[in-house]
């Protein structure tokens, strides 16, 4: 069921979620930028904003993630997992960002599962913001991943004017809106019809513009890719890593024991599959020495045939995050665009 | 979970972004849109920032020398033992000094050469990475009277035609070149000087491929090229400089190849033009003299007088600049002010209430060499100095050391005292990028264990030697620095220029340019036909900030395991000459002496050359002596 709550509604509704554990949203950070932030009151959040540079992934997976301590007892060690029990409510997430957590999750989910990861996300409620402006640098119809969703969301909420059009899509929407029930009622008509036109006037936002991801599919998947074109590319990216630490759907990591007070805190931390050293091996020898292979990599694994296949996506959300964060100038869509025309700056 | 707004403590650039602390440990970076600086962007350095601050083996407690070992002492004892003791040197008539540090604030750097000055009564005050920068400065002002008309790294982006003076940029300061990089993609030219074929090379329009030390010398064809007739806009020399008439006598000889033609032709006929250089490896005065010609060139093509062009000479560490503006110099004082100009060092007698030495004080590398009593602040001599490993040695027959810093480094372990400071994500205070805005640091996690604030332990130290007011907060020493620093007048209370808080230092005044001519010298002989050059100006590898961080630390701890002799780099046609098949070693001869050292191969090398690089400069130290460019002769070993 759809179900509405009154504009002023809102605010007391965060109340009773604030009650109930940590809410995180975007607010306006102490030097103008919207930051993803733990909120003490329903007055921090705001309304109308872009989305922040740095995503949500951070509380599904920290930046630096304490997995186990490790104990020396004797001649043994002692290991003890450390587990994040917090429950939280990521709140106005946007569309592109849902569906960034929804394929970390499912990647996770994989055998071996990542118990870590799953016990943070399965606490974790997630109530979007659906875009009915889409941001300037987003391509997320290309990806299927907004700017309105059918799916991903525990709750997603559509400003409709008056009042928010509240869409529910699991169990841990239901009880975050049950924390206040007498706040929702059942949508009308007009509302529903003001959603549907809405999404339709954001879709056509987007306009002729889309990425093309499926002939630059093809062209990476029977590598019909020239490696010249690799070549060239590489020497326009400054192997910063940014592309991969803001990226939604990417989740590489490398692992480093921690020494604190005698004991070790195994902690895995974001890495990036671009710098040189991510698949440096202890002989030296490294299979993805030159750039233009890692940057291979990262699009194949992004935009091949076989990874669409096993995701049933690509690894890209479309949220325009490499535009802006590119310290080269190689960010998705350029790189995209690249393949599929064969040509790179001509 | 807390937000905390901080500049980069890496390189010149003055990133700016997040620090992300979660129960007072740090637990990551997040970018920033409105940084000026960054607008949404950083490097992997500034990605990794919070880690070494986190991983890093941290000083936690102060520690002296008793009977040969070092013990955990109280703050007290540790500062009586020091003042103790340099006052014991200085009464006894020996000299003593102080080195400030490009990894300190302005405000550490400020009361670094106060203490010195007005503490110690001596300008043994430097800093280590200015042994390798000086010579750039000295070129600069040598036409420029001061430092160079600069240019924001944004404004680049602009500029129709770049000439970049290559160390590396793409691995050195990565915003900047991102900015060279937007520029050329929008259809600007980017003119390349250096000896390898580096990424800025590889996306130049024109790249002149020089022997090392020779940049000079082709810079000085852009100048033939500019000047002789036919050759650019000459008109765009404005105002009648010092020196214009010899200078053209000077390249009346000089060889121009079409290349510079061209190039020279994209330099005069911009309106708008960067001109960016590294600091080189030279041989004597190359370096100095490369800079001046450069400097020279663009005056001439009239870019230092235009507001959208401008000269930024490539400094590698974060606050290079801060320093040289604090005064950490033995012949500046804060302000860059030069020693001998005696209003200045009137009005600083009259602030501090002291009567200052005019002498001279010693260079960095000297100054370690023969001083009795030395305080080392945030900094590891060895990692940074030319000299390398032979610094090691020297501060460890130093009578009495005492080292600040955060972290553990090498000299930490064989001082007489060691004063914990808290790391830049520890600390409030200033920094000044190498466009000359003055950014803040800011509290985001508190020191570990009882380590302080290093402008306060300075400030202490300041006091017990009669050199001190008590400064309340950084403000207070910033408000300071305000009055000795012309240049920084009023900075604690001006309105800042962007959403970050940053502020700009007064550039100098453009128009007053003393032309520059030169000639150059041959290097190589029969006996001696290829050249080495140390390659790079610094090594981050060594650098605790990069290694304390697992992420940074990975390349260059990987070269040191498998390169327990070092390197040198030659290309295949001259290894082939030789004989030598890759990973086998070789011998270099010099006038200075010889080494046998591991070649790997390079591709984009020209015969004759040979790179070591600055990482591994110890391997073959004998062979470069004091020099960066050396003539050697090559065999088998
Ligand atoms: S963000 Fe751009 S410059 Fe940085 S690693 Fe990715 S592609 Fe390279
Ligand atoms: S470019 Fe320089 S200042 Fe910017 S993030 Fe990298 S190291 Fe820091």
């Amino acid at each position: 069921m759809v179900f509405a709550i009154q504009r002023p509604g809102m605010a007391k509704w965060l109340e009773k979620l604030l009650e109930g554990g940590e809410v995180i949203a975007p607010v306006r950070g102490p030097c103008g930028d919207v930051v993803f932030s733990t909120i003490r009151s329903p007055a921090q959040v705001i309304w109308d904003f872009g989305n922040p540079l740095h995503p949500p992934k951070r509380f599904v997976l920290p930046q630096t993630d304490p997995l186990v301590t490790i104990k020396r007892n004797g001649h043994r060690h002692e290991v003890e997992p450390i587990y994040d029990d917090a429950r939280r409510i990521l709140f106005n997430v946007r569309s592109c960002d849902v569906k960034g957590i929804a394929f970390l999750t499912r990647m996770h989910e994989m055998e071996p599962a990542d118990a870590s990861y799953l016990r943070r996300a399965n606490r974790l409620t997630v109530i979007s913001l659906a875009c009915t402006t889409p941001c300037p640098p987003g391509f997320c119809v290309c990806t299927d991943s907004g700017p309105f969703l059918s799916d991903g969301y525990d709750i997603q909420l559509t400003d409709v004017g008056k009042s928010y059009l509240v869409e529910v899509g699991s169990e841990k929407g239901e009880a975050a809106i049950s924390v206040v029930p007498s706040l929702f009622r059942k949508a009308t008509e007009s509302e529903l019809l003001k959603r549907k036109k809405l999404e339709t006037a954001a879709r056509s936002h987007f306009g002729q513009e889309t990425c093309h991801f499926a002939s630059a599919m093809r062209r990476i998947s029977t590598g019909r890719v020239q490696d010249s074109l690799w070549d060239k590319m590489s020497d326009w990216c400054l192997e910063c890593g940014g592309c991969n630490l803001i990226c939604p759907t990417c989740y590489c990591f490398s692992v480093k024991d921690l020494r604190r007070d005698g004991t070790w805190i195994r902690c895995r931390m974001w890495d990036s599959c671009q710098y040189a050293a991510f698949t440096l091996e202890a002989s030296g020898h490294n299979p993805r020495e030159h750039r233009k292979e890692r940057m291979k990599r990262r699009f194949f694994h992004k935009v091949s045939a076989q990874y669409y296949t096993r995701d049933s996506t690509v690894g890209c959300v479309g949220c325009g995050r490499c535009i802006k964060v590119c310290l080269g100038t190689t960010d998705m869509p350029a790189v995209v665009a690249a393949i599929r025309k064969g040509k790179w700056h001509e | 979970m807390s937000t905390v707004p901080t500049t980069c403590p890496f390189c010149a650039c003055g990133c700016g972004f997040y620090l992300l602390a979660n129960k007072g440990e740090l637990v990551g970076v997040a970018p920033s849109e409105t940084h000026p600086v960054s607008l949404g962007r950083l490097c992997a350095r500034g990605w990794g920032a919070h880690e070494a601050a986190l991983w890093g083996d941290r000083l936690r407690q102060p520690l002296i020398n008793r009977h040969g070992n070092l013990e955990t002492a109280s703050w007290v004892e540790a500062l009586d033992d020091v003042t103790r003791r340099f006052r014991d040197l200085i009464a006894a008539g020996k000299s003593v000094g102080v080195l400030g540090s490009p990894r300190a604030s302005n405000e550490e750097n400020y009361l670094a050469g106060k203490l010195a000055r007005a503490g110690f009564q001596t300008n043994n005050v430097d800093f280590c990475f200015h042994s390798i920068c000086r010579p750039l400065f000295a070129g600069l002002e040598d036409v420029c009277g001061d430092y160079a008309p600069s240019i924001s790294l944004n404004d680049i982006e602009a500029s129709e035609t770049i000439l970049l003076i290559e160390g590396d940029l793409a691995q050195t300061h990565p915003r900047a070149a991102f900015s060279v990089m937007k520029a050329v993609e929008a259809g600007a030219h980017l003119v390349t000087i250096g000896y390898s074929r580096t990424q800025m090379a590889r996306l130049s329009s024109l790249h002149l491929q020089t022997t090392p030390g020779n940049e000079g010398e082709v810079i000085d064809g852009l100048l033939a090229a500019v000047l002789r007739p036919g050759g650019g806009d000459r008109t765009s020399l404005a105002i009648p400089c010092e020196g214009y008439d010899a200078l053209l006598r000077n390249v009346e000889a000089v060889k121009i190849t079409e290349e510079m033609r061209q190039a020279a032709d994209w330099i005069a006929h911009a309106t708008r033009a960067t001109f960016l250089m590294a600091p080189t490896s030279g041989y004597g005065d190359q370096t100095r003299n490369a800079a001046a010609a450069l400097a020279t060139l663009a005056a001439v093509t009239g870019h230092l007088d235009r507001p959208d062009s401008g000269l930024l000479p490539l400094l590698a560490r974060s606050n290079v600049r801060g320093a040289c503006d604090m005064g950490v110099a033995p012949d500046r004082l804060p302000g860059h002010q030069p020693l001998c100009d005696q209003r200045a060092q009137q009005r600083l007698q009259d602030l501090w209430g002291k009567k200052l030495p005019s002498t001279r004080g010693l260079e960095a590398e000297s100054l370690l060499q023969s001083v009795s009593g030395l305080i080392v602040l945030a900094d590891d001599p060895s990692a940074v100095l030319p000299m390398g490993g032979r610094a090691l040695a020297a501060l460890g027959k130093i009578e009495f050391l005492v080292v600040l810093d955060a972290f553990v480094t090498p000299p930490s372990r064989i001082a007489h005292a060691v004063l914990p400071i808290a790391c830049f994500a520890e600390t409030e205070g200033t920094l000044t990028n190498m466009e000359g805005r003055v950014q803040s640091l800011q509290v985001a996690t508190q020191p570990p264990g009882e380590a302080r604030p290093g402008w306060q332990v300075l400030a202490e130290l300041c006091a017990r030697f009669d050199a001190g007011v008590s400064y309340n907060s950084t403000t207070d020493v910033l408000r300071e620095i305000a009055q000795a620093a012309p240049r920084y007048a009023r900075m604690e209370q001006r309105a800042s220029d962007d959403e970050w808080g940053g502020r700009w230092v007064k550039d100098p005044d453009r128009g007053k340019f003393k032309l520059y001519a030169t000639g150059a010298a041959a290097l190589t002989s029969a006996e001696r036909p290829h050249v080495l050059v140390r390659d790079g100006a610094f090594d981050w590898g060594r650098d605790p900030l990069v290694s304390f961080s697992p992420t940074l630390s990975r390349d260059s701890q990987s070269q040191q395991k498998l390169f327990p002799n070092g390197f040198v780099e030659i290309c295949k046609q001259d290894a082939d000459g030789l004989g030598v098949p890759v990973g086998r070693q070789v011998k270099l001869t010099s006038v200075h002496g010889n080494a046998v050292v591991p070649i790997r191969l390079r591709a984009d090398l020209k015969p004759g050359v040979l790179l070591v690089p600055y990482a591994f400069r110890d391997h073959v130290a004998n062979v470069l002596g004091t020099d960066s460019v050396t003539a050697v002769k090559v065999e088998q070993a």
